[in-house]
């Protein structure tokens, strides 16, 4: 299925084993009745929850710096709005690398179904119709993407970087390289920024995305489905699972879940213009692998996911508020990602 | 017993968080001696044979000496320059690559004046090499293609070729785990030749007739402690394995395999194609324990996956008289098959993930309702398995990778048994288990038929087969050449089918 060039849970199953291990504290054979058994070490979650502890961190310092601005309830509601679209992009995309494939084209078709979806408005289109085929179009895409995969056996991170060059393509068509602005239909731009109890209404659905994925993936067999053909699809084969069909669908997924978010962004903005997708790729990648040291830690999973986003922004927002220029933002980014799942891998080492 | 001994470990102790893996372990090993070393997974083999390869740190106190110099612990590099040779079990081969390049990995390349590298060296070092080891293959091949006591070969090759200091102590780490036993005996040649050459050798093996066959002394390991140092000569497979396990070991119920115990047909074969096998017809009824024998190369590698659906095949294969479709698990395992593959981590093993998972990924949804799991109920049932087939620890939160091997074959195996299965396939059920969790597996096969399944057991282990069989087919050239009944019965008789016959096709 997919070779060793493109293992999306390699680099998460380092840094999740790591923590297993810290937590099981486990030898390769312990004997029977050893002492550690009798006494367990205190558990404070150093390691599963060490996003939290940060975050806590980040809010504290940031808190004590700058009491006047920091620490303002709408500063919370503007941190918590600007991130829903990536975080549900992020969602979305835990499915397809909780099951061992990489799709580099959720970005790209987000911003291709900004771009379908006020293209259509404009041209008066129902809206609930230009919803519909924004989304479905996302689901074609993804479609397109597994026969590729699993048909044609190219490997996923070619196939959806192939896929995702050609959408750019697509939104330049369907924009012809301009900005379009939707004036067409109010009720989608409400949709999109309409504010209850202070937050934007993306925030809502994204955490109702959060929900759904969060009891299908923990709470049903997809997330078992998923996380075997991730771990080891051979073994997963001869356990009598689909591979091929659960790598299929979740590629279906994330590419359903990124063209819904590139509906909700496009009521958000309000306009279209050929490259508004591409740049929350890496912000969403970089979620759901530091994510993936989190929570459920060495697994792809929501929660994580969540508190990785949302200590990235915290961080960001604190800094742009103390006065850094704008380019700390992808600095910190990059570098707390790097850093997490390094020390994640470090304790799995020392193990 | 006057020369020196050119590894010398002294109060070798290593303590992982909560457990003592090894304790005040001595060991002297002489040049041109060849050492078995035996005890059960987890008595502390591996940490040894890590340590001394530089991938563990001892505790402090620990010393080893390799010809009287001070070993420096935790570093690969000067291990290798001490002289300390490894193989280990997977044999750290690149299968795409040809043995040129395979010995390369170890020593480096000879390379010109430019840093291009000499091919026509490189190639007559290595043909030399090989053939030194009483090997006579194309080493222009890739590794992947060889055969298993030929890749065997190029492993010892490696670890015997020219580094910065000659080799000293060469270190077998279950070299023997899959080869069968004809390829086996070149092996033994070869590991002879080598201490003739008074390199002294440490050979790790769960197989206790060649520890006898083979070795001049054995150490044993219990529980992270050596038991004893002894010469092989003069014990017995009784008292060695007494040694290993600290009490003797109890006899299980031999099966009742006779015929008046079968009931109906549960798999019948026709006709079975694969890239190896030529046409092989099976019948197996429930009930009944069926062992299939062969060299590598016979054909025997495949039946199990074949029989499943993992690998393409031709024929006709049918479970309670319903056709199954090749390369379709999935259905195989809804008409009630299931297969207990070979080579655990490739193939069965999902390490990451906990015990209670890698149980029910064959049944994920017998414990939900309308589509949400229901882990209580879920955990419980997972834990008596554990329970039941005696899997330690018993922690359904476990990662798998924690477990030692013959605990990750119990969890595979509890997977396929709380499924029922009609038909139980069972590729090498005991490769790298050691002797306790065999002779437990072996009585969970026993009761699985007695329980009504039928099952097919692939193994060249072939007093496993056996002890388990009612019947053996033996495999040679992909069709099968004989067929042994329970009366002759003996690993002997099923060896020499398996050779027998390979030597007369050959010629």
């Amino acid at each position: 299925m997919t070779t060793e060039a493109a293992q999306p849970t390699n680099a998460a199953g380092v840094a999740g084993t790591a923590v297993t291990a810290g937590v099981t504290a486990a030898g390769p054979d312990p004997q029977p009745g050893a002492v550690s058994r009798r006494l367990p070490r205190p558990k404070f979650g150093l390691d599963r929850f060490s996003g939290l502890y940060v975050w806590l961190l980040i809010i504290i310092v940031f808190g004590s710096w700058l009491p006047d601005t920091f620490l303002r309830s709408d500063n919370f509601q503007i941190i918590a709005g600007d991130q829903a679209i990536t975080a549900m992009l992020a969602l979305g995309l835990i499915v397809p690398l909780a099951a061992g494939v990489f799709d580099l084209s959720c970005a790209a078709t987000l911003g291709f179904a900004v771009a379908v979806v006020t293209w259509l408005l404009q041209q008066g289109v129902n809206p609930v119709l230009a919803v519909l085929l924004a989304i479905g179009s996302g689901a074609f895409i993804g479609l397109i993407n597994g026969l590729v995969v699993v048909r044609l056996n190219v490997d996923s991170f070619i196939a959806t970087l192939g896929m995702s060059s050609i959408l750019a393509a697509a939104a330049y068509w369907v924009t012809d390289g301009e900005q379009i602005v939707n004036t067409a239909s109010k009720t989608f731009l409400d949709a999109g920024s309409t504010r209850l109890w202070g937050i934007s209404l993306p925030f809502y659905y994204m955490v109702l995305l959060a929900v759904i994925l969060y009891v299908v993936i923990d709470h049903t067999p997809v997330g078992r489905y998923l996380y075997a053909a991730g771990g080891n699809p051979q073994a997963a084969r001869l356990a009598g699972l689909r591979v091929a069909r659960i790598t299929w669908g979740a590629l279906i997924v994330s590419a359903t879940i990124a063209a819904l978010t590139g509906v909700i962004l496009a009521a958000k903005l309000g306009s279209a213009s050929q490259d508004v997708g591409p740049p929350y790729l890496l912000p969403a990648f970089s979620a759901v692998f530091l994510g993936s040291t989190q929570i459920k830690a060495g697994r792809m999973n929501v929660l994580g996911t969540l508190v990785a986003i949302y200590l990235l922004a915290t961080g960001v927002k604190g800094l742009q508020l103390a006065g850094s220029p704008s380019y700390v933002n992808n600095l910190f980014n990059g570098l707390a990602l790097i850093i997490a799942v390094a020390l994640a891998a470090r304790t799995h080492r020392r193990r | 017993m006057v020369a020196t001994p050119v590894l010398r470990v002294r109060r070798l102790s290593k303590t992982f968080p909560g457990q003592r893996a090894l304790v005040d372990v001595d060991i002297d090993v002489e040049p041109g001696e060849i050492r078995a070393l035996v005890g059960q997974n987890g008595c502390g083999k591996s940490t040894l044979i890590k340590i001394l390869a530089g991938f563990h740190e001892p505790d402090a106190g620990s010393e080893v000496m390799v010809a009287d110099r001070p070993l420096s612990f935790g570093d690969p590099v000067s291990s290798d320059a001490a002289g300390l040779r490894f193989v280990h079990q997977d044999l750290g081969l690149v299968a795409a690559l040809d043995t040129v390049d395979n010995l390369a990995l170890g020593h480096g390349y000879e390379t010109g004046r430019l840093g291009l590298i000499r091919w026509r060296q490189e190639r007559a070092g290595a043909r030399t090499a090989v053939r030194d080891l009483g090997y006579d293959f194309d080493i222009s091949r890739p590794v992947g293609a060889l055969a298993a006591s030929e890749r065997t070969a190029v492993a010892v090759a490696r670890a015997l070729s020219r580094h910065a200091t000659p080799p000293r102590v060469l270190v077998l780490d279950e070299p023997t785990a899959n080869l069968p036993a004809a390829e086996a005996q070149r092996l033994f040649a070869l590991v002879r030749s080598v201490r003739d050459a008074g390199v002294a050798v440490i050979f790790v093996s769960h197989h206790l007739d060649e520890v006898f066959g083979l070795c001049d002394t054995v150490s044993v390991l219990r529980d992270g402690a050596l038991v004893t140092t002894r010469p092989t000569a003069g014990l017995d497979e009784a008292d060695l394995v007494e040694l290993m396990i600290g009490r003797k070991l109890a006899q299980y119920d031999v099966p009742p395999a006779d015929a008046a115990h079968q009931g109906e047909v549960a798999l019948d074969v026709r006709t079975l194609e694969t890239t190896a096998l030529r046409g092989v017809d099976l019948t197996v009824h429930s009930g009944e324990v069926v062992g299939i024998a062969g060299l590598t190369g016979s054909g025997r590698e495949e039946l199990a996956l074949a029989l499943f659906g993992g690998c393409a095949r031709g024929g006709v294969v049918a479970v309670a008289g319903t056709t199954v479709p090749q390369l379709r698990p999935d259905l195989a395992m809804r008409y009630g098959m299931g297969l207990v593959p070979a080579e655990r981590h490739a193939n069965a093993a999902f390490l990451e993930a906990d015990l209670q998972e890698n149980v029910v990924v064959a049944s994920p949804t017998a414990f939900s309702r309308r589509g949400v799991l229901r882990r209580g109920s879920e955990r419980s049932d997972v834990a008596r398995w554990l329970d039941r087939l005696n899997v330690a620890p018993a922690d359904t939160e476990r990662a798998m990778s924690t477990l030692s091997g013959g605990n990750q074959q119990k969890v595979v195996l509890a997977r396929w048994l709380r499924r029922e299965p009609r038909v139980l396939v069972l590729d090498e059920p005991t490769q790298g288990v050691d002797i306790g969790a065999k002779a437990e597996i072996h009585a969970l096969v026993d009761r699985a038929a007695a329980d009504g399944a039928a099952v097919v057991v692939v193994s060249t282990d072939h007093d496993e087969l056996a002890r388990l069989c009612g019947r053996v087919l033996v495999l040679a050239g992909g069709r099968v050449v004989d067929e042994l009944h329970r009366a002759d019965l003996h690993a002997d008789r099923i060896t020499a089918a398996a050779v027998g016959h390979t030597l007369r096709s050959a010629s």
